[in-house]
């Protein structure tokens, strides 16, 4: 009750106003009332009644006759005190210790949470131990990586990934794309989807147990392309609208794990004259997808690209749009290449040591690269590994 | 900045405060600053009703000054060192954080902010048996991360889950969240119920410049005042309750190849007492490790540019051991 009114969420002219007439807490707000804040000298008794219905009650409301002229109008009062009382009643029951409080708890508590918490697994699984058992739940993820380097390909991965039913492993989760580049290829997740159901079935045939068997015939192409739910996002404008708009579409599918977003740096790279205006759209976008994130037990999958630092000596290839959004998210991927060979890097991570390792981009998806065979080569020369895997399918 | 109301004090009776705010008195300020004689005039009240008016209303805002030895007895008695759990980072503040005041961690992404949060939580919780409090505002807590440094000391595992127990953590992912959930410390640490919050000693809120960021620049006039609004709130509580209050922030560049600066700016520099930069040995992101730099940007009492090194990878962050010879370089 003794809250600020500096603090209080509502229009920064009716705040000043209301500081600069003498309120210091929301009580005091309170206890003047609607008509003491209006400006109209004239009301009636039973208009101020209604007034002190509409809002409820508290204890130490004071009626006061006469009107403070702070020079707003009877709406904005009434808006104002809604806000205020909304503000204290919420207040009073958190401190009741309520149970409704959603984002308050213990350590302990949360361990519990997300040691039940499942991931997203990559089919890579090397990465998957890199990032302690997949893609987490309810963090944002951030891949970055030169062009051409497999960032789509583990989006459309992990959408596919994501629906997987529970008893193979997976979430049996809904995921939404959001591409702004136009680079989500129909055809390939086809290719990639038809690859994980395969290995369902393979699954299921070996270990023959009533509930594979039973997932096994809602886990089919057309379901999983059917709970991909994709939007084109032509510009930021559109961009920033999709992701305020997230949380209600999220609220009627709410089977949604996985929410990717297919290049965040496009939009916002070409064509922005202001780039103090770009740090902030970008900075409440990313608080935004952390609300999303939290809210849903969702996890938030953003694709960067690269750009390159010019420094004194050297040139280094950085992750795009800034040092600010290097916070945003909470986990961090760069994927890079070494000679022919695709690397993934995890650069930031709240849990997970950072480590490089090597990973595959097959007809079928995402993958771990084999380990080439030891007896196989007489010269000693080294083979690609990927062309050994060719081969190996080939046959 | 009170309003003038009826019942305030004693002799301010509900017949005056209209007339007073008649002729423009509307606050405290306002009524002790004028002349009463005028006021006595205009308002036609007893001049003797007004000076005895006057009197409590300093009586009851005005501060009192305080003796500078009595002062130094207090603090010498209310003030706490606590230990952060990483030796040589409690070096480099002058044996740990000192309650009452507002300490401040900044790096670039990935620099091990939220590591060295996550042992402060871990040392206070366990070592000192003291509640915490961490405010949440990027998603970067891992309650698995904060048990497996909880693990790497000797207690036994009863004791590392009671340890669980103590650190509280609140998810704000917004600044007027944020000042509701340190509204709500004030006021359950004022009225003392100790079931929820215990004997807390730390607040650790990672980070503030996620919450402010997008406040601030263009032509928005509230973001300014909404940073310096959760700095009162953070100063306040620091010194009100003994309290030790920890944030990050993050660092950013003038341009893109000007030296790092601690984000949001000239005003809030002032906020904090000791700011702490934390930094990679290597400069580029191919060459990970787990070796960090902390240097010391602002300090009330050890000299500025101190540092000292830390390894964040292991089970807890502690201080790099002492080189050993590699055998082939």
């Amino acid at each position: 009750m003794q809250r600020d009114v500096g603090s209080l969420p509502l229009a920064p002219a009716l705040r000043a106003r209301l500081v600069a007439a003498g309120f210091q807490t929301a009580q005091e707000v309170l206890e003047t009332g609607p008509c003491g804040l209006s400006k109209d000298s004239l009301l009636s008794p039973e208009f101020w009644l209604q007034c002190t219905t509409a809002l409820g009650s508290f204890e130490n409301l004071i009626v006061s006759s006469r009107n403070i002229e702070i020079g707003i109008s009877k709406e904005e009062a009434l808006e104002a005190l809604q806000v205020v009382r909304q503000e204290c009643h919420s207040d009073a029951t958190r401190t009741a210790g309520a149970p409704g409080t959603s984002r308050k708890c213990t350590a302990l508590e949360l361990l519990e949470q997300e040691q039940a918490q499942g991931f997203i697994i990559t089919f890579c699984s090397a990465l998957d131990n890199v990032l302690g058992g997949g893609v987490q739940l309810t963090k944002i993820t951030e891949i970055c990586g030169a062009p051409g380097v497999g960032k789509t390909q583990l989006c459309m991965q992990l959408a596919v990934d994501v629906q997987i039913p529970e008893c193979f492993g997976g979430l049996a989760g809904e995921a939404v794309f959001i591409d702004t580049e136009g680079s989500f290829m129909v055809d390939r997740v086809v290719d990639i989807a038809a690859a994980c159901v395969q290995h369902c079935q393979l699954i299921a045939e070996a270990h023959q147990e009533e509930d594979h068997l039973k997932a096994l015939e809602t886990f089919s192409l057309e379901s999983i392309l059917s709970h991909i739910y994709y939007f084109r996002c032509r510009d930021y404008t559109e961009l920033l609208a999709e992701v305020y708009l997230l949380p209600d579409f999220l609220s009627e599918h709410s089977k949604v794990r996985l929410v990717v977003i297919d290049g965040i740096a496009f939009p916002f790279r070409h064509d922005f004259e202001d780039l103090s205006l770009r740090t902030r759209l970008l900075n409440g976008l990313a608080q935004q997808l952390i609300i999303i994130a939290n809210d849903h037990k969702a996890a938030v999958v953003l694709t960067n690209q690269m750009t390159t630092r010019i420094g004194q000596s050297q040139s280094t290839l950085v992750p795009a749009l800034g040092e600010s959004w290097g916070h945003a998210a909470t986990v961090r991927l760069i994927f890079h290449w070494d000679n022919n060979q695709r690397l993934a890097t995890l650069y930031k991570s709240p849990s997970q040591k950072e480590s490089t390792i090597p990973y595959h981009i097959t007809p079928h998806g995402f993958r771990d690269v084999q380990p080439p065979a030891v007896t196989q080569n007489p010269e000693g020369t080294e083979m690609n590994p990927r062309k050994r895997l060719r081969r190996e399918e080939e046959k | 900045m009170a309003l003038l109301r009826a019942g305030l004090c004693p002799g301010l009776t509900a017949e005056m405060v209209p007339l007073l705010r008649a002729s423009g008195l509307r606050t405290v300020v306002d009524f002790v600053s004028s002349d009463l004689e005028e006021v006595a005039q205009k308002c036609s009240l007893s001049y003797k009703a007004l000076v005895a008016v006057r009197r409590v209303l300093l009586a009851q805002f005005s501060a009192f000054p305080a003796n500078g030895a009595d002062l130094y007895e207090e603090l010498k008695s209310s003030t706490a060192i606590l230990s952060t759990g990483i030796a040589s980072l409690d070096k480099l503040l002058d044996s740990g954080l000192y309650t009452g005041e507002v300490t401040e961690l900044m790096g670039v992404p990935g620099s091990g902010k939220t590591q060295v949060c996550l042992s402060i939580a871990a040392s206070v919780s366990l070592c000192l048996k003291q509640h915490v409090l961490f405010l949440d505002s990027t998603g970067g807590f891992t309650a698995s991360r904060l048990y497996q440094m909880l693990q790497a000391q000797p207690e036994d595992e009863e004791e590392q889950l009671e340890a669980l127990q103590r650190v509280q953590v609140v998810r704000v992912f917004d600044v007027y969240e944020m000042l509701r959930a340190l509204q709500e410390l004030r006021d359950s640490l004022s009225q003392q119920v100790l079931s929820s919050t215990g004997p807390l000693k730390v607040v650790l809120i990672d980070s503030v410049s996620a919450v402010i960021y997008p406040l601030l620049g263009g032509k928005q006039s509230e973001g300014l005042a909404l940073m310096m609004q959760l700095a009162r709130e953070l100063k306040m509580l620091a010194r009100e309750f003994s309290l030790a209050v920890v944030v990050t922030n993050q660092v950013t560049r003038d341009s893109s190849a000007g030296p790092l600066k601690p984000a949001l700016g000239r005003s809030w520099s002032f906020v904090p007492s000791t700011r702490v930069l934390l930094e990679s040995k290597e400069t580029t992101w191919e060459k990970a490790n787990m070796q960090r730099i902390a240097s010391l940007a602002k300090s009330p009492r050890q000299p500025t540019g101190l540092q000292v090194e830390l390894d964040i990878g292991n089970s807890d962050v502690q201080e790099l051991s002492p080189a050993t010879p590699t055998q082939g370089l």
